[in-house]
């Protein structure tokens, strides 16, 4: 195998039909950054989920006066009642689960609420005794929600016991349905990358049928013919994936980090170190894309 | 050397077969022209033993390979052992005839050196001496032909197939091409040559094969274009093993 010779018609073959090589590799190049754009968006998600999850608690709401009568038809918790929750929460069989857990009044309530709620027209209007007085729980397991969800519901007192967890879950959700949006992008322009890669090849071998039948008949092995159609797709292909992998790098420096992070400082967003993570599998993908399009393109093309 | 037994040939969407329960022997150092009307199966024959094609039915022996069960990837391998012309010449129009010969080597993966001895050597055999770097449009049909030649015999092959390799030439030119492929086959190269050259068949008597739909009609040595009318010559049709 001489590689001056597999180079020489590698370079031949690029240059003899260069518009359709530019649009190989700007259709890999566009279709992996919408893969790493997707890829970066599902860490994003993992580490939002991992952020929040920790923090997510488990809010137990105690009933007030204007509480509905359903479930609270004695109006605002007693004190009685309300050690009872505590009590309750204290019991081994739920400490098991409990990291910590304690207890907001009325006043502390309305204090967070106007906090949160600064500038709202809705912060004038409410009164602390309209809203709940709560027990907060950290649980060492933030999935195990069902245990404090069923110990406290329909209790005396308790108007409603609520996972904050379910809160997050829309919001992951819109994420992940908007990751998965661009996954399915992704991959119809994948689909036509291989195509518009193997159609490359085949007028590559086409205009060179001259040569590829002078190779046939003086005994050059399919391997020798083939190489430089594969090698030509998978140079065009490398090429449009380091493009895209450069445009992740991108994204996650000037966009996410140096736009976003700005923005939203108490939101975790992903790093450099996730685009470096996500790099080099866009260039495995377009590699193994290329090699097999081309590969498949060529044999077909190339009946011995 | 080549053995073609009982070959029939079917080509897809045609009712008549191109070859039709075809046997031939072949020796080693034969000089064979094969001769025949257009269709009448001569291009057939030389397709199947390039292994180009495989026969519907029967069976293809060349240089000791079985061209029906041998695996592709071993094909080409077998067809560095054959040289071919033809009449078209198939040169690479945009290489000298240096390149074109050394192309032939390069692509089966001979090293630079073997090359640079091997390349010049052939083109003084067939007479191509100090041209080397003339392209294929600066030159006659006939110096096309030979470089043509100097590219099938470059890697010493056992058996030259020429297709009509004087077809487009003029006469004076063909006896010429005609001299150099009798040299190739004095020095032990096995010739198969399909033509429609009355003229060269007949001064040449040599060993000559006629085909006419698809079926052996004559195989007879040292023969002229057409079956003399004597009624002497050895027929061989079908059964040349039986």
């Amino acid at each position: 195998m001489r590689a001056g010779f597999i180079l020489k018609e590698i370079g031949q073959g690029l240059s003899r039909n260069a518009s359709m090589v530019v649009s190989v590799i700007l259709v890999t190049f566009i279709s992996l950054t919408f893969v790493g754009a997707a890829s970066l968006l599902q860490l994003q998600i993992g580490q939002m989920k991992n952020y929040w999850y920790d923090r997510a608690q488990v809010a137990v709401y105690m009933c007030t006066d204007v509480s509905p009568s359903e479930p609270c038809p004695q109006g605002e918790a007693s004190a009685d009642l309300k050690a009872a929750v505590e009590e309750r929460l204290k019991s081994p069989t739920l400490q098991a689960y409990i990291e910590k857990f304690y207890f907001e009044n009325h006043d502390q309530a309305y204090q967070t609420f106007q906090d949160q709620f600064e500038g709202n027209a809705v912060a004038k209007y409410v009164t602390p005794e309209q809203l709940n007085e709560t027990f907060w729980v950290n649980l060492k397991d933030a999935t195990k929600s069902q245990i404090i969800t069923e110990s406290f519901s329909g209790v005396a007192g308790v108007e409603e016991v609520r996972d904050q967890r379910t809160y997050l879950d829309q919001i992951f959700s819109i994420l992940n349905a908007a990751s998965i949006a661009a996954i399915a992008i992704a991959s119809l322009m994948l689909v036509s990358a291989a195509l518009l890669i193997s159609t490359t090849i085949r007028l590559s071998a086409f205009s060179r049928r001259r040569e590829l039948g002078i190779m046939r008949l003086v005994g050059a092995s399919n391997f020798y013919i083939q190489l430089p159609f594969i090698l030509e797709g998978v140079v065009a292909a490398t090429i449009g994936s380091i493009l895209a992998g450069g445009a992740v790098i991108a994204i996650v420096q000037f966009f996410v980090q140096g736009y976003l992070a700005q923005q939203l400082p108490f939101t975790s967003f992903v790093g450099l170190a996730d685009g470096l993570l996500v790099v080099p599998i866009l260039v495995g993908a377009g590699v193994l894309l290329s090699a097999v399009a081309s590969g498949l393109a060529i044999r077909r093309y190339l009946k011995i | 050397m080549i053995s073609i037994a009982n070959v029939t040939k079917q080509y897809k969407g045609s009712v008549k077969p191109a070859l039709d329960n075809v046997s031939l022997e072949i020796e080693k150092g034969e000089f064979v022209f094969l001769v025949g009307a257009s269709g009448s199966g001569k291009s057939s024959l030389m397709r199947l033993m390039l292994r180009e094609d495989i026969p519907s039915k029967g069976s293809v022996h060349v240089l000791g390979e079985n061209l029906v069960g041998i695996p592709s990837r071993r094909v080409p391998y077998f067809r560095r052992k054959l040289g071919v012309v033809f009449q078209d010449f198939r040169l690479l129009t945009n290489k000298t005839v240096a390149q074109n010969v050394a192309f032939s080597l390069e692509v089966i993966g001979k090293s630079q050196g073997f090359i640079q001895e091997a390349v010049p050597d052939v083109l003084r055999l067939v007479g191509l001496e100090g041209k080397e770097n003339r392209l294929p449009t600066e030159l006659s049909g006939g110096e096309q032909q030979r470089v043509a030649l100097a590219r099938a015999i470059v890697n010493k092959p056992s058996i030259l197939l020429a297709d009509e390799p004087t077809g487009n030439l003029d006469p004076t030119t063909s006896q010429e091409i005609m001299a150099l492929i009798e040299r190739i086959n004095l020095a032990g190269t096995t010739v198969i040559m399909a033509t429609h050259d009355r003229n060269i068949v007949d001064r040449l008597q040599k060993r000559v094969v006629e085909l006419n739909g698809g079926v052996i009609i004559r195989d007879q040595q040292g023969a002229g274009y057409q079956k003399a009318q004597t009624g002497a010559n050895q027929i061989v049709e079908g059964g040349f093993f039986n």
